[in-house]
């Protein structure tokens, strides 16, 4: 099995794209870096924030009152606002503290798609591309079981995702680091769950968002791996992937104003921060269900990639 | 003696359509076997089921006794094969290739790796990347990985695909000292008859997915019968002796044509020339494979459809 994993690893390895994609990651976090300290500059933080929060929590408040059927999505994103900020003003906290390290890491941490992109490209091709090659006629007839094979073709897709996401999270860091420097003093992160305010680590936050956000990635990898392996149509499984990658989460949220069912659609339950943090997709929603979810999700895409892998005929 | 490759009324069926229609035949240790058939008769599928790669729908093929179906891992291991072009990933080099296909073996180790280099030849460029190697050299990297893990069947459709004379010799000769030297079974498909005449100790002829025959090289030229050519001046008087010898004779493009044996020339030149006739020559036609080949699948052509 390693020494399957050594063969797949050095397929990747071995091709200039993967050094494009690092790159890109890399290159991108920099420039990110240089635009958010360029802008960052002419922003003094501002000494009236007590003034100015109390404002805008006494606009909040009375919109609340005023409109009282307001659509329950508002409804909470407003008592949210006004929790934190309250929070903010017992506790002396400022809304704009000082831009450090870990603020950084936090806006990099957009680039998670990026680095699901590129996860998806190679997810989608590293079955594909064997029948392209024709190489597959040369990998399927040694004593090696197909499963085996495909089962080490889904483990680099999985070690590569884990690579890019440790990547970005490195880059950003260091990026953060130097353009930044580290806070004066530790700012804690504000997360609101369930009505109440709770203070958490900024890294802890930050590890676990860049955590739980893998799991879409995952998720969205498995599926191009499936269609990849099923379709033997590299094409095919990047277009779609992505499309559903960015597209998916917006159509779930559209359905689920409507529908109930939208739960047991599979982007409503990739992310999971919404356990954490906010509010589930559709009311009823918990942290098992979505597990659940997940769980089916990942089974059936592994099943038909399997199922389909072991039986094909290799004919092309 | 059991063959090493035994088919065992093999049949292949996709959507509805027989492919392949109960072929069975065995292939031996230290020969090379032959796959001969028109384009389309099958005989990339009848190879693809035997290393695995298409599923078989009734029959089985067994590999030294183990069945390519339920035993896959210990059959295979016993082959080596290229299914067509050998395609390589072209952005590793050659000896990255050799590395890559080692691992999915077990007991392949460096010194293998080398000693196959060095056995077709590649040594100098083998750590040049596989997209700059010419047609010849892919194929002898691909005769490379099919020997690496020490196999006792050596499979190859169309070795000699794209291949220029001194390349195809090269491989010929390569082929033959594997058998010889090493005892290997070799089974190569080619619709190139004289190449397989060449090559070959036994073929089998497969046409629309059936077995039409399975003959050693000699029994298959043999089987045609001997036709003596006489050039003699002049023709019209010269047929009419020959007839009067009871010998079937008839006018051909250059002179008289029989079928005779070769014990009975010179008795034929002696009454030629009793009678005045001159003769300028004296030939035996033999059929070549493929007069032959083409002569047995027409044959079987109108029996099909008879």
């Amino acid at each position: 099995m390693l020494k399957l994993l050594q063969n797949e690893w050095m397929k990747i390895i071995k091709r200039p794209g993967t050094f494009v994609m690092m790159g890109l990651l890399l290159v991108t976090v920099v420039l990110m870096g240089g635009i958010i300290k360029y802008q960052s500059q002419d922003e003094k933080p501002n000494p009236n924030w007590k003034l100015e929060i109390q404002t805008t929590i006494a606009e909040q408040k009375q919109n609340l009152v005023q409109m009282e059927n307001v659509p329950k999505g508002q409804r909470e994103y407003l008592e949210k606002s006004i929790a934190i900020n309250e929070y903010r003003l017992e506790h002396n906290l400022a809304p704009n503290g000082e831009y450090a390290i870990w603020s950084f890491v936090q806006d990099a941490s957009s680039l998670i798609q990026l680095a699901g992109l590129f996860t998806i490209i190679v997810a989608a091709g590293i079955v594909a591309s064997e029948f392209n090659w024709g190489t597959i006629k040369l990998l399927l007839i040694r004593p090696t079981s197909r499963s085996k094979i495909l089962l080490a073709k889904y483990t680099t897709v999985i070690s590569f995702a884990l690579l890019m996401l440790t990547l970005l999270f490195g880059f950003s860091t260091l990026v953060g680091w130097i353009a930044f420097g580290m806070p004066e003093q530790s700012t804690p992160y504000l997360n609101y769950f369930a009505g109440k305010v709770t203070e958490e680590s900024m890294v802890f936050h930050l590890i676990k968002f860049h955590g739980l956000s893998s799991i879409s990635m995952i998720m969205l990898s498995t599926m191009a791996f499936m269609i990849s392996a099923v379709f033997r149509n590299s094409s095919l499984a990047i277009g779609l992937s992505i499309f559903l990658m960015f597209t998916g989460a917006q159509f779930t949220n559209l359905i689920a104003i409507k529908f109930d069912w939208a739960k047991y659609i599979l982007f409503a339950n990739t992310d999971l921060m919404q356990y954490f943090e906010g509010m589930p997709l559709v009311e009823g929603m918990t942290l098992p269900f979505s597990v659940s979810m997940l769980v089916v999700y990942f089974v059936l895409f592994h099943s038909l990639a399997f199922f389909v892998f072991r039986k094909r005929d290799v004919a092309a | 003696m059991t063959g090493i490759v035994q088919l065992q009324n093999v049949t292949k069926t996709i959507k509805g359509k027989t492919i392949i229609d109960s072929l069975s035949f065995e292939v031996n240790k230290g020969e090379v076997f032959g796959f001969l058939g028109p384009n389309g008769a099958g005989k990339t599928t009848t190879i693809r089921m035997m290393v695995g790669l298409i599923g078989i729908t009734s029959g089985d093929i067994k590999i030294g006794g183990n069945s390519i179906q339920s035993n896959f891992e210990q059959a295979v291991s016993r082959i080596g094969a290229i299914v067509e072009n050998p395609e390589m990933y072209k952005f590793l080099t050659g000896y990255e290739n050799l590395i890559h296909f080692a691992r999915l073996s077990n007991k392949v180790d460096k010194q293998k790796i080398d000693e196959v280099v060095k056995l077709v030849n590649l040594s100098d460029r083998i750590h040049d990347k596989v997209k700059n190697y010419s047609l010849g050299m892919r194929q002898r990297l691909g005769v490379a990985q099919a020997l690496l893990h020490d196999p006792e069947v050596l499979i190859l459709d169309e070795p000699t695909n794209g291949l220029d004379p001194a390349g195809i010799r090269e491989m010929r000769d390569h082929l033959k000292m594997l058998t010889r030297e090493k005892g290997l079974a070799v089974i190569v498909s080619s619709h190139l008859l004289s190449e397989m005449e060449m090559m070959c100790d036994r073929i089998a002829i497969l046409q629309k997915g059936k077995l039409v025959d399975v003959q050693t090289i000699q029994d298959f030229k043999n089987g045609v019968d001997h036709v003596v050519e006489f050039n003699v001046v002049p023709v019209d008087k010269a047929l009419v002796i020959i007839q009067a010898l009871g010998i079937p004779a008839r006018k051909g493009e250059a002179g008289l044509t029989c079928k005779i044996n070769k014990e009975d020339i010179p008795s034929i030149v002696k009454s030629l020339t009793t009678e005045n006739i001159n003769v300028y020559g004296i030939k035996e036609v033999t059929k070549s494979l493929e007069e032959r080949f083409l002569e047995v699948t027409e044959e079987r052509e109108v029996s099909l459809y008879a």
